[in-house]
């Protein structure tokens, strides 16, 4: 392992999490504007042209605020919970192909960061340890609200944990392979000349369910009863202030980028197009950018959603996710099965 | 020698600590939950064990045995503590010195 | 080299947080640590060529079954395990006397271990999960189902044992 080695490593690790935290106050602007279009109002406009500076406003208030850890609160926990949320939101963005294998330098730079055997349980495990930051915020709070949006929200996340991995059982049915790279692979080509073989057209039940699934698993509306203001105070970050908020905000965006990226790289072909064939660095940095373009479409579609749908009740939520979407998920994995065993797919 | 270089006495020790360690838990705790933590522990133990002489001996089996275990591990996670759940509503204590009910 | 190092630092690791999960009073620490502890037996196995089972730890033993754990304890609001004088010590040294000849067993028997003459099976370890999943569904298929059963019986046996009474 040659120096060299290691950097390309390096680069091909920490650039993604590197632009993802540097993008991050793109999707937190678009989130105020977009709010404020669909709601029919200015939104910020006063920081920077176009309120472009808002992001930058929001991040100063977060490191002045004053930094409370509430009296009877578990210090440890509560000052590890975030960096819990942060850690499993960050390094789920590992597995995910987000570009065409470049070559650098005569030598094979893939453009994932670790291309294990087992790709997508990867992720599964890490959103496992998810629930941990949440389960820890709200008990170690000290707080009822705390407390009780901490445990619905992990139940929430357990649940919807189900009809999610149904859901990708289809896709990994099909692909014949854990790897998130042979997924976006099987996706090349077209069907009929003109429709590209994504997934999302033989499975559009499988992806339907996964979708909304993975709007519970980010806690995003509609299914944010959890944190929601009205209901539960602040849910499991009642109790949270200035960084140690910020980080639960900043891991809220990342898991919501996340989530679009596996969407996308699921469903909709990952970074490749129908008839697109990337060529020296100049194809891959396309590669790159339809990727880009792709979980950009996603993200917008979650902050839409968030400003349109009402929320659901808890127990509106559960019902939702064990009694339909999980019997939905298995119904589209039978009928895949049966498709691949009939040769169709 | 496992198949990555790893000496099976390492794999073998490591394995013998977690189930004493598992071992002195279960003997030492007094709240039930704990007790059964450190018997899930000597059943990881167990595993560590499996896949070192899987890995040894190049053969998949071992671990096809090891996801089962996990699995039976699962549902009796699951069980016990709906008993312990039953249990508490009960007599309003985990403690098993005190839920001696059998003893007159 | 590298991966005895990667394997030594995760056993190490694993038994580190065993102990302190052993030790700590306090029940919702002590399985925090063994979280800890079956995340660095994780890395363990991946170091063993199993990264399937390492996948399945942490999505079954840490992600769900210590959630279960964790999600019982706060409901049940556990208490801190009071250090009292026990009225029986003779409780405490049987036990230390069976954990110390049980260790001395174990390192005898570690010491005559030697790997049995068996012949190799068919299909040699890579880190890959398609023959793992091709023995599975092929050779061990009824122990597969049958353990689907059990699971069964397990949801509905703790579904039945802990809901309150009187309710159907």
């Amino acid at each position: 392992m040659s120096l060299a080695d290691v950097g390309f490593v390096l680069l091909r690790v920490l650039g993604p999490v590197l632009v993802i935290l540097l993008i991050l106050p793109i999707p937190m602007w678009v989130e105020r504007r977009g709010a404020a279009l669909i709601q029919d109002r200015p939104g910020p406009n006063r920081v920077g042209p176009f309120g472009l500076l808002q992001p930058l406003a929001d991040a100063v208030k977060f490191f002045m605020k004053e930094d409370i850890v509430p009296a009877n609160a578990d210090r440890f926990l509560y000052v590890i919970a975030p960096g819990i949320a942060v850690f499993s939101a960050m390094t789920t963005f590992a597995v995910i192909p987000y570009g065409a294998t470049a070559t650098i330098a005569g030598r094979e730079v893939p453009l994932i960061g670790a291309d294990v055997s087992i790709g997508i349980l990867y992720l599964f495990a890490l959103t496992s340890l998810s629930v941990y930051g949440i389960v820890l915020a709200g008990w170690s709070s000290n707080n009822k609200f705390s407390l009780i949006g901490g445990i619905r929200s992990s139940a929430q996340i357990i649940s919807y944990e189900l009809a999610m991995t149904t859901a990708a059982a289809g896709v990994i049915l099909v692909a014949g392979s854990f790897r998130l790279t042979d997924v976006v692979a099987m996706q090349s080509g077209t069907w009929f000349g003109f429709l590209p073989r994504w997934n999302v057209f033989p499975q559009f039940l499988g992806f339907v369910v996964f979708y909304v699934a993975t709007f519970a698993e980010t806690n995003r509306v509609p299914f944010d009863l959890p944190e929601a203001e009205a209901e539960l105070v602040g849910g499991y970050h009642t109790e949270y202030s200035s960084m140690k908020f910020a980080m639960f905000f900043m891991a809220e965006y990342i898991n919501m980028i996340v989530a679009s990226a596996l969407t996308v790289t699921l469903f909709f072909g990952g970074w490749t197009l129908p008839g697109f064939h990337p060529e020296g660095l100049g194809g891959v940095l396309l590669s790159v950018v339809i990727f880009a373009a792709k979980t950009a479409f996603f993200v917008w579609v979650f902050i839409w959603v968030r400003w349109t749908l009402p929320r659901f009740r808890y127990d509106q939520l559960m019902r939702l996710g064990w009694k339909a979407l999980l019997p939905l998920a298995l119904v589209n994995l039978l009928s895949t099965a049966a498709l691949v065993v009939w040769g169709v797919l | 020698m496992t198949a990555n270089g790893i000496p099976l006495g390492d794999v073998l020790l490591a394995s013998g600590a977690l189930f004493a360690l598992g071992l002195a838990g279960a003997l030492m705790r007094r709240n039930a939950i704990s007790i059964f933590l450190a018997i899930e522990l000597m059943m990881n133990s167990a595993n560590l064990a499996i896949l070192g002489y899987a890995s040894t001996l190049q053969s998949v089996e071992g671990q096809i045995v090891v996801f089962f275990v996990i699995a039976i591990a699962a549902a009796e996670a699951a069980v016990g503590l709906a008993i312990f759940v039953a249990m508490f509503r009960h007599t309003e204590t985990i403690d098993v010195n005190r839920i001696n009910l059998l003893k007159w | 080299m590298t991966a005895r190092l990667v394997f030594d630092v995760a056993a190490g690791l694993a038994i580190l947080f065993a102990a302190v999960m052993v030790v700590h009073r306090h029940p919702v620490k002590s399985v925090l640590a063994l979280v800890v502890s079956f995340f660095a037996l994780s890395v363990a196995y991946v170091m063993l060529s199993a990264p399937l089972i390492a996948a399945l730890q942490v999505i079954v033993y840490a992600g769900a079954i210590l959630v279960l754990f964790l999600f019982v304890l706060m409901l049940l609001n556990v208490p801190e395990e009071v250090r009292q004088k026990s009225g029986r010590p003779i409780h405490h040294t049987l036990s230390a006397l069976a954990i110390v000849v049980f260790a001395a067993v174990l390192l005898g028997a570690l010491r005559a271990h030697g790997a049995t003459n068996a012949a190799p099976s068919t299909s040699p370890l890579t880190g890959e999960v398609a023959p793992v999943a091709r023995l599975l569904f092929s050779e061990h298929l009824l122990s597969f189902e049958a353990l689907s059963i059990l699971l069964l019986a397990a949801l509905v046996g703790a579904f039945a044992l802990a809901r309150r009474e009187g309710r159907t």
